[in-house]
């Protein structure tokens, strides 16, 4: 597997190239493209804010904007990334049937411009959060940790919903289901905190909102976000996440990674020949 | 030590008659066939496979259509890997499989050739240097901040070969790129290739144009269904190799041919059964063309041809021409033949009653109706005072005066003032010329007996040049 990342670091260029290249057809024409790709998060933001706090306004949740857009754009991130990572194998026929290159570059290309979209959103996210007096504070400097955990937990799910559409082909169907069940499944637009902590199912007493930390690593991933930017629903400002709970978030999103590349090259000889 | 090893390579495809594409399928036939899969039937598309080349070698690889060569040629770019054995290749390999380079279609060709660069590890900069050099041999110069997927396909092709040859790679793979294009630019291929050869650089070609693997490579390796038949020098394989493609057709031309004697007996007995004086029933005619399209269908021809003219049988029957043969100087059968070969036409008879004075004829067309030459007993100053019962008539050719292509006899008998026909077989016997050592290429027949003399202003005679007949 060290092999196969120092030849991935070789080709560091042809990935660097394939970034730029998709971030280019995305803004290709458009002087607003960029604008026009804060427009999605901006727009939930502002119908989930409708939601809870006029139509639902039981759910309190002070500064709900902010609670929910440094949620959204982390999700974002990685729900854009897991969907258009699905075609990036099947999709790249012409390239990958007349020249060897590591395969894992194209996934990988993937989520890395899509993590540049969420760089570029993120100055908003703060004017947001100046906006509405929640304080920045130093634990700010948390954010590189986490996006880096995100950025590994992401890629390792590209790696295996890439190389899975190359012999399924309906890998993009059941992700698209599979991840508007994620969406609801992570607190995203609700605070953990409403979770109950035990629930009875079917006579099986559950510890729900501990299932959902150990079982959804994008939940502790978001609520990591939340907690440095936001702080609480019950108002206590941003504070650095605990540390057992932080590194557990982190070992899990590189066993996902390691997982994901494992996964990804038992099979990536045989992309030239399936597709 | 090589820069390309390839150790007993095998590689088998699964012709998948069961496998499931799709998570969907996949639970349907868990519940279906559970307990009955079947092994995936297998493809050997290479087998034990192995030779190595050494820098700056070219390597040429023939074989028919489906041999395997393609699939080795991306054995070696690692696109696809070995069922079993070992490939082991050092440096940048740049590769023109199919006639292509791995181009994004919604990129400019700019853009692609920085991403062909990036893909096989060179800078912008190093790619910016050659731009403008790669533009001009494609000669792409007005297109090249078009979307590919605008280009025709030669367009996409001259790209391409630029591309991949201006990379600087250790290893060039061309899989029949002389193929496409123009004469000026596959000319212009055919140099660059030899200019790289001169740099140092090894190349691996494959190519159906054997005269190009002749001038061009050092050494061919020849695959058949598969398995490697030959290793060695490019004269000596491709000898070998045009020697086997012609004892092959030679074997399907026999077997067209005596297809063709039934059909010569049900075609008389139409025409007893009062269609005399006309030309042959269509279902003949139809049975011949398939035959024809048959021999013709055969990937493995060197030659291009169409369909030749159709043939057609009339004549009232007296005298009947059972059968037109091609014999080699040796006397055996053929229906391949070399330019410049001695050849005796043997025309084969049954005369029913007693005739006087006939009048045998017999001519040579080529595929695309044109009639090459032609000689009768009558213009020749043969008189024949009389036939009756079976014979032979001979038409003896010291030298075949007929260039590469395809060709059909026309053959036959009829009275001296050509009043009567007994058999007239139009364009019914098919065969091919080769040009084997004769070099000729340029018109329509070759002349024997020629040779070149230089006279120089001032100098004395030369020799005088060699007569290849």
């Amino acid at each position: 597997m060290l092999a196969r990342f120092r030849e991935l670091y070789a080709y560091r260029e042809l990935l660097q190239n394939l970034v730029l290249r998709d971030l280019k057809v995305r803004y290709k024409n458009s002087v607003l493209g960029f604008l026009w790709s804060l427009l999605n998060p901006l727009l939930l933001m502002l119908v989930f804010t409708t939601v809870f706090t006029v139509m639902l306004p039981n759910m309190t949740v002070p500064k709900f904007p902010v609670f929910v857009l440094c949620a959204l754009l982390p999700w974002n991130f990685f729900n854009t990334s897991v969907i258009g990572s699905v075609n990036s194998i099947s999709g790249n026929g012409h390239l990958i049937k007349k020249v060897y290159f590591p395969r894992e570059v194209l996934p990988i290309s993937v989520v890395l411009s899509n993590f540049v979209n969420l760089l570029l959103a993120f100055p908003v996210l703060i004017l947001f959060i100046i906006l509405f007096k929640i304080p920045l504070t130093i634990w700010i400097i948390y954010i590189p940790l986490i996006m880096i955990a995100e950025i590994f937990f992401t890629t390792g799910i590209a790696l295996i919903v890439s190389s899975s559409n190359v012999f399924y082909r309906d890998t993009g169907i059941i992700m698209e289901v599979i991840m508007q069940a994620w969406f609801f499944l992570t607190p995203v637009v609700y605070p953990l905190e409403v979770l109950p902590e035990w629930r009875t199912v079917l006579g099986l007493a559950v510890p729900v909102r501990r299932l959902t930390y150990i079982l959804n690593p994008m939940a502790s991933i978001i609520a990591s976000y939340r907690s440095v930017l936001y702080g609480y629903v019950n108002g206590s400002p941003p504070a650095p996440p605990a540390p057992d709970f932080f590194l557990r978030t982190i070992v899990t999103a590189l066993l996902v990674f390691i997982f994901g590349y494992w996964f990804f090259n038992r099979r990536s000889h045989q992309f030239g020949e399936e597709i | 030590m090589p820069i390309i090893q390839v150790e007993c390579v095998s590689k088998y495809f699964a012709l998948r008659k069961d496998k499931s594409r799709s998570f969907q399928e996949a639970v349907l036939s868990f519940f279906h066939s559970h307990g009955h899969r079947r092994a995936p039937e297998l493809y050997g598309a290479l087998q034990n496979i192995s030779f190595s080349v050494e820098a700056g070698e070219m390597l040429g690889i023939i074989g028919t259509n489906g041999s395997g060569k393609s699939t080795l040629l991306k054995l070696l770019t690692r696109i696809i890997e070995p069922t079993s054995g070992k490939i082991t290749v050092k440096g940048r390999v740049s590769a023109l499989l199919e006639l292509g380079a791995g181009f994004h279609p919604e990129l400019t060709g700019r853009e692609n050739i920085y991403l062909y660069g990036s893909v096989l590890g060179l800078k912008q900069a190093q790619m910016e240097n050659r731009m403008s050099e790669i533009i001009k041999f494609a000669e792409l110069e007005r297109f090249i901040d078009v979307p590919v997927k605008f280009y025709s396909s030669g367009m996409y092709v001259r790209l391409a070969f630029a591309v991949a040859t201006s990379v600087q790679p250790d290893i060039l793979l061309v899989d029949e790129v002389l193929a496409v294009g123009d004469r000026g630019f596959q000319e212009k291929c055919l140099e660059r290739i030899s200019e790289m050869r001169k740099q140092g650089i090894t190349i691996v070609l494959i190519s159906h144009d054997l005269d190009a693997i002749r001038r061009m490579c050092s050494r061919v390796i020849w695959i058949d269904q598969g398995v490697m038949q030959a290793d060695g020098s490019a004269e000596l394989v491709t000898t070998e190799y045009l020697a086997r493609v012609h004892d092959y057709e030679e074997v399907k031309a026999q077997a067209a041919h005596l297809t063709q004697r039934t059909a010569l007996i049900e075609s008389a007995a139409a025409l007893r059964q009062g269609n005399i004086q006309k030309p042959t029933s269509d279902t003949l005619h139809q049975d011949e063309q398939s035959v024809i399209a048959a021999c013709q269908a055969d990937e493995a021809t060197v030659m291009s041809e169409a369909a030749g003219p159709p043939s057609k049988r009339w004549g009232s029957l007296e005298a009947e021409i059972t059968d037109v043969l091609l014999l080699d100087k040796d006397g055996r059968e053929r229906h391949h033949l070399l330019t410049g070969e001695p050849v005796t036409v043997v025309i084969r008879y049954t005369a029913h009653e007693h005739i006087c004075q006939p009048v045998f004829g017999i001519s040579f067309f080529r595929s695309d109706g044109m009639h090459m030459c032609g000689s009768n007993t009558s213009t020749a100053g043969i008189p024949i005072e009389a036939i009756e019962g079976a014979g032979e008539m001979e038409y003896r050719i010291a030298n075949l005066p007929l260039l590469e292509g395809s060709y059909t006899i026309t053959a036959a008998i009829h009275n001296e003032d050509e009043s009567q026909v007994y058999d007239y077989q139009q364009c019914y016997y098919p065969f091919k010329v080769y040009l084997g050592s004769v070099k000729e290429r340029y018109g329509q027949v070759y002349i024997v007996g020629t040779s070149w003399h230089h006279h120089a202003a001032t100098a004395k005679t030369l020799e005088p040049g060699q007569d290849a007949g």
